[in-house]
């Protein structure tokens, strides 16, 4: 028991993690929030459906072009719909309100696109289940884990080692500075965008094969990746990650020691309480206003 | 001798602020030239023009730089054309190191080697910035934060400097000892224009010198003359 709630609380916390991370790209890149990550993890599922069981492409090849496609668009959205409005000096509240725009567009093309029954993803592995001792679980649920996590393993790496990374954080931190040290800072959002985009595309791809694909697979979950990046600290990457695993967890647990009635409950109560006892979240990401 | 940098006629509009109101400006390869002028006479407007950090809606008449016309560049083109700017208030990347934020200084070049040297330079120049490499560079002081600007700013071995302020809300010996550094950088051959409030210590450093008022140059000389000037000396040298 202990063991099989591990796994899914696992399973839905590197979920929320992957989105989480991509609010905190966004909030760090451009001072924003955007409602979009949810439903581009919806799309990036269908993606992943349509890829990977009607094209037949191996599941690895259909990933990494879900996952290009949906950096393509997150980019494509900073260019075509945020810069502009920023460029006119839109306040950030009506650039957040455009991005729930675009998250119904998104939502609602998906519907007319691929219906509105839930989709089964087709299992990727040839078995069915995993045994260890008496505990059995999905491979899906396995490679859900391990790809999340070696994700945000890989985005730590990529923003913290490469000179890429370091100079989009440094655009993040003062734009300015980081135009005049020669960085294309408009690119380098653009990236961050793109970024947060492909990491909710994969979320997408890794929850699909367990939870079926349908038009709101994203609208709750991409709630709780934001629910997530507050409590580890919005702003922080390693308070995303840490974020998402904590929430999937004491959800998990806390719905199968308490009730299950509470599943949803849990996530915007701790919010809340976050909000109101620790803004800072758990890696102390400046909140208050000095 | 066409010059290094040239502002000719320059303008410059926030709307409908005329902040700068027509002026010529230039300096010569290898120079050290100074802008004074008292607060918002148009000096950070001027500078962050040159350099391509403002919007280039605002900009009226021609800025030159190393033989191609620039006012209508964004900022990195400028900077990979070999103009640096070392920002009013310093501006270093808080939540990087020391060192990544020299790295971020070389972030347009490729030549491995040629970056290892002048971090050496850099080095040799504040060694300071050595003992606090690790550093995140927010928690540096605010001359070793001027240190680490000035020194980010080598570090894209440039042809030219712009410098605005170097000497904002330092104590006065760590202000000798940053200009000491910007003389020295001039020496090995990096053109410099800056900018300073601290108009007494900017005409004991600079060759040449220009002074605004409310958007205008009203005066330009040596700074010898300069300081010798009695309405100079009124104005700006405290009597
Ligand atoms: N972003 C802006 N929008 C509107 N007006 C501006 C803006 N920036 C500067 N100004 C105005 O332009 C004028 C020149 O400002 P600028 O900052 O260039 O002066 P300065 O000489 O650098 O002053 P200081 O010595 O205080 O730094 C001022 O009147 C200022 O109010
Ligand atoms: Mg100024």
């Amino acid at each position: 028991m202990f063991f099989t709630l591990l796994i899914s609380g696992l399973v839905i916390g590197s979920i929320y993690g992957l989105i989480a991370l991509g609010y905190s790209m966004i909030y760090k890149s451009s001072g924003l929030l955007s409602f979009m990550q949810g439903d581009i993890m919806t799309l990036g599922a269908f993606l992943g459906i349509t890829f990977y069981s009607y094209a037949g492409l191996p599941f690895p090849v259909a990933l990494l072009l879900v996952v290009l496609i949906s950096i393509a668009l997150g980019f494509a959205i900073e260019k075509g719909v945020i810069r502009p409005l920023l460029n006119k000096n839109t306040m950030a509240i009506y650039i957040v309100l455009a991005t729930i725009a675009v998250s119904y567009i998104v939502q609602n093309g998906s519907m007319l696109v691929w219906g509105t029954i839930t989709l089964n993803f087709p299992s990727i592995f040839g078995i069915s289940t995993i045994k260890v001792g008496n505990i059995s679980f999905q491979p899906e649920a396995l490679m859900c884990i391990v790809v999340g996590f070696f994700c945000m393993f890989l985005l730590q790496i990529f923003m913290n080692k490469t000179r890429i990374g370091t100079s989009m954080r440094a655009a993040s931190m003062d734009a300015m500075a980081a135009e005049s040290c020669g960085i294309d800072v408009s690119l380098s959002t653009g990236l961050s965008w793109g970024l947060s985009a492909g990491l909710a595309a994969i979320a997408g791809m890794l929850i699909g094969p367990i939870y079926g694909v349908y038009t709101t697979l994203g609208a709750t979950i991409g709630r709780k990746g934001f629910s997530s990046a507050v409590i580890g600290g919005y702003g922080n990457m390693y308070g995303a990650i840490v974020g998402g695993i904590l929430l999937g967890l004491v959800e998990t647990f806390g719905t199968s020691y308490v009730s299950s009635t509470y599943r949803n409950l849990i996530a915007y109560v701790l919010l809340l309480i976050f909000l109101l006892l620790k803004p800072t979240g758990i890696f102390n990401e400046k909140a208050i206003r000095s | 001798m066409a010059a290094m940098l040239e502002l000719k006629n320059f303008e410059y509009y926030y709307g409908n602020i005329h902040a700068v109101k027509g002026i010529d400006l230039y300096v010569n390869e290898g120079e050290m030239v100074t802008l004074i002028g008292a607060n918002g006479a148009g000096k950070t407007t001027t500078l962050q023009t040159i350099s391509g950090l403002t919007s280039p809606r605002g900009v009226r008449g021609e800025i030159w730089f190393d033989g191609k016309r620039i006012d209508k560049k964004k900022g990195n083109k400028i900077t990979a054309m070999g103009l640096l700017h070392v920002l009013e208030g310093r501006h270093v990347f808080p939540q990087l190191t020391v060192e990544e934020n020299l790295k971020m200084g070389s972030y347009l070049r490729r030549d491995g080697e040629g970056i290892k040297k002048d971090f050496q330079k850099v080095y040799d120049l504040f060694p300071r910035l050595l003992e606090r490499k690790t550093q995140a560079a927010g928690t540096l002081s605010g001359g070793e934060q001027q240190m680490l600007a000035i020194g980010r700013a080598m570090m894209a071995a440039p042809k030219m400097i712009v410098l605005d302020e170097p000497s904002l809300g330092l104590a006065p010996i760590v202000v000798k000892g940053i200009f000491e550094a910007i003389k020295e950088i001039n020496k090995r051959g990096t053109t410099i224009l800056f900018v300073e409030q601290n108009s007494k210590i900017a005409l004991a450093t600079a060759d040449r010198g220009y002074v605004m008022q409310t958007g205008e140059i009203v005066l330009t000389d040596s700074c010898a003359n300069l300081a010798a000037n009695e309405e100079v000396k009124k104005a700006y040298l405290g009597g």
